[in-house]
């Protein structure tokens, strides 16, 4: 019983980090209708920012997040007003593989500048542990799950009680007419980019600062993510954490047991249990588990 | 009138292709090369005065954390031989290095681009890489020294391969835990390998160590590389209660089992396959529970132990060829891989011929080649005569040594390690 | 006093959809073709030989992608499925049952096309953005069936290839032609290219054709397509089917001719390499495909030739510099798909229409 709750409990700290990274994704997505390959990349950039700020400036951890989690921002941000501005009525597909571009072009930036050996975050958690009732719970996993909630549940209350986060809804639900109420459609795309690198950025450094250590390959976490997003439906925050749970606990539930009772399917089958997961919703709901769909006219 | 002129075209396009056919065929015809004793003659590679060799490694990417301190133990060795006059004390070498970025295409093209400007391949790093080249080795008849333990390469006579494979490396571990490290053949033996050809040789070793020393594999964790959350894998250990766990791992995933397992305060005996383990792992915050409960199997003893005189002359040559290189084992790897070419072609120019047939006739004479206790002696000769070296050294994790690892046990040759077969691979 | 109508004047149909209509365009035909017969008589070196193989091989699977995404929009992350697919098939079919460079070739087509039309339904449920994540997914899904299927594929070992480019009597890996020994680099080269050329025309043919009109209707807008009787469920498939024969085709090239493959060769990076291409070369076109291919197959031989030049590379074990040839690479790769996209969004073959058509139309090219 008590492995069957640890591996529910490294499901859920998974799931915490896919959940704040299909956010990032989503937030993008429903606010200009673009799939941010290059998330991924924000993340690592994110987390290589914090280990500057927490290592080669001794910045106190927290501290390390904020200032991470701002700089972050401000690339995304940037990212937005100088590449994805010109791509405006371009088809889906041509923004997609712009994305991707700056995916390549952030991940040789990443290693030119921090090197490709793993690196590791000076944090308060390292590897301590916490027992409740029996159970070896890990710090990391703990505050992973703890500060995800606190951002969603700020996220959220963002979202329906301030006024900017109120014209960034408008401008998602129907950018004319928000622009008709004067809301300007350019800051609230900058302000989606920045908030989604932000949340990468936290879930890249959560991530890092466990045993792992910082390495290139961080990025492809994202990669894993799709999925969470995909379940959830595109254009919903709600269904973006609901999606990112679900992956998680999927995923370490089947790598607990996969040895046991998975094992006809091949090895190592939780890498794809997510996919698969993914593809069998979409044949049942296409737009996925919370999406709104499409509706479309000749 | 449209008749007539397809009629000429049709005609020039004939005339064209008979004039090509005339000219500017490339095939293999046949190989310059000496053959008779005395002074070799001018072949691919060599010009009279320098011997060239090809390197296929990574130099950028992320496996270059091993391809450069291995080609830079290449190169000191190299570096040091010429300065006493080169090979036969008369013909220097010369390492022509090629990226190969770990990508199979790229390692295809790169060993085409230099092939006919080398007499042999000093390295060529990854199994992957080393296996989408050596069907060409075998056609055009190059001798290529691999930069792994597998234990395909030794009965390949196109592949010099040096060092005590991945199974014999495991083989031996087992057999330190059940005599001096502590264990018995009742205990929960168990495995956690990486998905792929790398694990599969170590689990083959462990396999073969079960069924000498009388015990089964309790458990076998598979993982991906690159995997961020090994809870569930570790998990399934702890569930097993697994006493002993064999990792064939490379450093970064390494760093993140025993991190996740430090963290949820499980702690059997690990045993790390040699490239699961990088120095800066010493310095890092799972140090101690290493110190604890991890062991390295690997070859050779730890950096800077003066007792071996291999490791003396390799660390005075490092201090003066390459001073800014930190202590780590791949270069001594890739320092012992020049040391089994440099005996090849010694041979070579003793029996003058460096071409593609001599090389490989005098790779099949070299006899035993010893390493001055770097790693073991390897008694070379026809492929299916071929016996690597079965001892390995274990080491424990030591924050304050070079390299971070202090010798346990220094070149343990188990009996069932002597008894593996290796057999040519079924490729 | 009866003049000539200009060259540029079209008056039928048929005339429209002639592939070398004019002068020009079969002058440039007969050109190409004398280049790629004469190329590898001159170019001896293998070095840039196996370049231009590679980028041969890559120039099929694009036209294939092409023909999915650029004509019919069907976005498709799943490229490198199917083209490992093709080379297993060619590994099990040409090595093991030893058969001739035709039938070896042509099942892994056919395998290719069943894999396919087993996607293929998939577009008909999703779109857009949810259809290229799931043939994200496929590419992981593959891996996996890569690694497991052992008795297959090897496993992770790998497999190798040993399809011989063989029709009937006479060996392109080893030509003897009036007493000429060819190199085996040399005779590949010759096939893949010839291979090019009969691929891009089948596909041109196709796209000129109803069913390359009716890809583009779906393309455009599937109701509407509907609507007016394109079957846009059909054509959906059948593109699928006939895109993943074409890059199996080139899978099955590229085994026999690396001779051994093994799980890492087919990743999402390749995919999306592919995808790179096509967008660099030309959305929509048969040519740009192979100038995709073409150029950026050749980029990182150049850029590693060259890197010397090139100020901040760093070049050999050590050596100074800021950036990589590796990371370098990828920087420009990712760079090009940016510039090209924001830029020029029609490619390399955008950029040779204008050129094209700022002659034709000369001296009134304004």
């Amino acid at each position: 019983m008590s492995a069957f709750l640890t591996n529910v409990f490294a499901g859920l700290a998974l799931g915490s980090t896919y959940a704040l990274v299909a956010l990032g994704f989503v937030v993008i997505y429903k606010s200009t209708g673009v799939i941010n390959f290059a998330q991924g990349g924000l993340l690592a950039l994110g987390a290589y920012l914090g280990y500057t700020f927490a290592n080669n400036l001794a910045l106190a951890f927290g501290v390390a997040i904020l200032l991470a989690c701002l700089a972050a921002a401000v690339v995304g941000a940037s990212v937005e007003r100088l590449v994805l501005r010109r791509m405006v009525g371009q088809p889906p597909f041509a923004v997609i593989m712009i994305t991707i571009g700056l995916l390549f072009v952030l991940e040789p930036l990443i290693t030119a500048i921090w090197g490709f050996d793993s690196l590791p975050i000076r944090n308060p958690w390292n590897i301590q542990t916490i027992e409740v009732g029996g159970l070896v719970l890990g710090v990391r996993d703990l505050w992973t799950i703890g500060l995800t909630a606190a951002v969603v549940v700020a996220f959220f209350l963002f979202f329906r009680y301030t006024a900017f986060g109120l014209a960034m809804r408008a401008t998602a639900f129907d950018p004319e007419a928000a622009l008709a109420q004067g809301i300007s459609a350019r800051r609230v795309y900058a302000v989606s980019w920045a908030i989604a690198a932000a949340l990468a950025t936290l879930a890249g450094i959560t991530l890092a600062a466990g045993p792992a250590g910082l390495s290139p390959s961080i990025s492809f976490i994202a990669f894993a993510a799709f999925p969470a997003m995909i379940l959830g439906g595109l254009d919903s925050p709600a269904g973006a954490v609901l999606g990112g749970l679900v992956i998680g606990l999927a995923e370490a539930l089947t790598r607990g047991y996969q040895d046991e009772l998975f094992s006809w399917a091949g090895s190592n089958v939780s890498v794809i249990v997510p996919y698969l997961l993914m593809i069998l919703i979409l044949l049942i709901r296409p737009y996925g588990l919370l999406g709104t769909k499409d509706v479309r006219r000749v | 009138m449209k008749t007539n002129k397809s009629i000429r075209l049709a005609a020039a396009a004939l005339g064209l292709m008979l004039a090509v056919s005339a000219c500017g065929g490339a095939g293999q015809d046949d190989d310059a090369g000496g053959g008779k004793e005395g002074a070799p003659g001018n072949t691919a590679g060599f010009d009279g005065k320098t011997i060239k060799l090809g390197v296929l490694t990574p130099l950028s990417g992320p496996v270059a954390v091993i391809g450069k301190p291995l080609t830079s133990g290449n190169e000191v060795w190299f570096e040091a031989l010429n300065a006493k006059g080169g090979i036969g004390g008369k013909y220097k070498v010369e390492l022509v290095e090629e990226d190969s970025q770990y990508k199979t295409d790229v390692t295809v093209q790169k060993y085409n681009k230099v092939k006919s400007d080398v007499v042999a391949f000093a390295q060529v790093l990854g199994t992957p890489s080393t296996l989408a080249v050596l069907p060409q080795l075998r056609t055009d008849k190059i001798l290529a020294a691999p930069a792994s333990l597998d234990a395909f390469w030794v009965r390949e006579e196109n592949l010099l391969p040096v060092g005590g494979p991945y199974q014999v490396q495991a083989i031996n571990a087992v057999d330190y835990y059940l005599t001096d490290g502590g264990g018995s053949k009742d205990d929960v033996i168990c495995t956690m390998i990486q998905d792929d050809v790398y694990g599969e040789a170590g689990q083959q070793g462990i396999d073969f160590a079960a069924e000498k020393y009388g015990f089964s594999v309790a458990n076998t964790q598979k993982f991906k590389q690159g995997t961020e959350n090994y809870a569930g894998q570790i998990g399934a250990l702890a569930g097993a209660k697994c006493q002993m766990v064999f990792l064939v791992a490379t450093p970064s995933d390494a760093a993140k089992i025993w991190g996740t397992a430090a963290q949820a305060r499980y702690a059997p005996q690990w045993f790390g396959q040699s490239p699961s383990y990088t120095g800066a792992l010493a310095q890092s915050a799972i140090a101690p529970y290493m110190q604890q409960s991890v062991l390295i199997v690997a070859e050779g003893t730890e950096w800077g132990d003066e007792s071996v005189p291999g490791m003396k002359q390799m660390v005075s040559d490092q201090g003066k060829y390459a001073a800014e290189e930190k202590p780590d084992y791949y270069f001594a790897f890739g320092y012992n891989q020049a040391r089994a070419m440099t005996a090849v072609l010694e041979k070579a120019v003793e029996n003058g011929d460096l071409s593609r047939d001599g090389v490989l006739k005098a790779a099949t004479e070299i006899g035993t080649v010893s390493f001055d206790g770097l790693t073991g002696d390897y008694k070379y000769g026809p492929a299916e005569e071929r016996n690597p070296p079965r001892a390995s050294t274990i080491f424990k994790v030591d924050p304050a040594k070079p390299f971070g690892l202090a010798k346990v046990k220094y070149l343990l040759e188990s009996d069932a390690a002597k008894e593996f077969e290796f057999k040519k691979a079924d490729l | 006093m009866a003049a000539k109508p200009h060259r540029n004047l079209v008056r039928s149909y048929a005339q429209d959809l002639r592939l070398f209509g004019s002068p020009t365009k079969r002058a440039g035909l007969a050109a190409t073709l004398i280049v790629l017969l004469l190329l590898p008589t001159v170019v001896q070196d293998d070095f840039w030989l196996s370049v231009l193989i590679y980028s041969g091989i890559t120039a099929i699977g694009a036209i294939g992608l092409n023909l999915l995404t650029g004509y019919s929009g069907q976005i498709s992350l799943g490229h490198a499925f199917f083209i490992g697919a093709g080379a297993y098939c060619a590994a099990r079919v040409g090595g093991d049952l030893g058969l001739p460079l035709p039938l070896w070739l042509l099942a892994s087509a056919a395998v290719g096309a069943v894999l396919g039309g087993l996607i293929g339904p998939f577009a008909l449920r999703l779109r857009g953005h949810y259809l290229a994540i799931v043939t994200l997914g496929l590419i992981f899904v593959g891996e996996h069936l890569w690694r497991n299927l052992t008795s297959l594929t090897g496993g992770n070992n790998g497999t190798s290839v040993l399809a011989q480019p063989r029709i009937g009597p006479l060996d392109l890996g080893a030509l003897e032609i009036a007493g000429e020994n060819y190199s085996r680099n040399q005779g590949w080269f010759w096939l893949v290219w010839a291979l090019v050329a009969l691929v891009a025309l089948l596909a041109k043919n196709l796209a000129r054709t109803r069913p390359g009109r009716a890809l583009c209707a779906v393309r455009d807008h599937d109701q509407a397509a509907e609507v007016i009787g394109v079957r846009a469920g059909r054509y959906k498939i059948g593109a699928f089917m006939v895109s993943s024969a074409i890059a199996s085709m080139a899978g099955a090239l590229f085994g026999a001719y690396q001779q051994h493959v093994s799980p890492d060769d087919w990743t999402l990076l390749l995919s999306i390499q592919y995808i790179a291409i096509i967008i660099v070369g030309g959305l929509g076109t048969i040519f740009g495909s192979i100038l995709g291919a073409v150029f950026v197959g050749a980029l990182p031989a150049l850029i590693d030739e060259y890197s010397s030049v090139i100020p901040g590379v760093a070049t050999d074990a050590g050596g100074e510099g800021f950036i990589s040839v590796f990371a370098l690479n990828q920087a420009i790769f990712g760079l090009l798909i940016v510039l090209f996209l924001v830029f020029e969004p029609r490619g390399l073959a955008g950029i040779w229409f204008r050129v094209r058509a700022y002659f034709k139309a000369w001296p009134f090219s304004y």
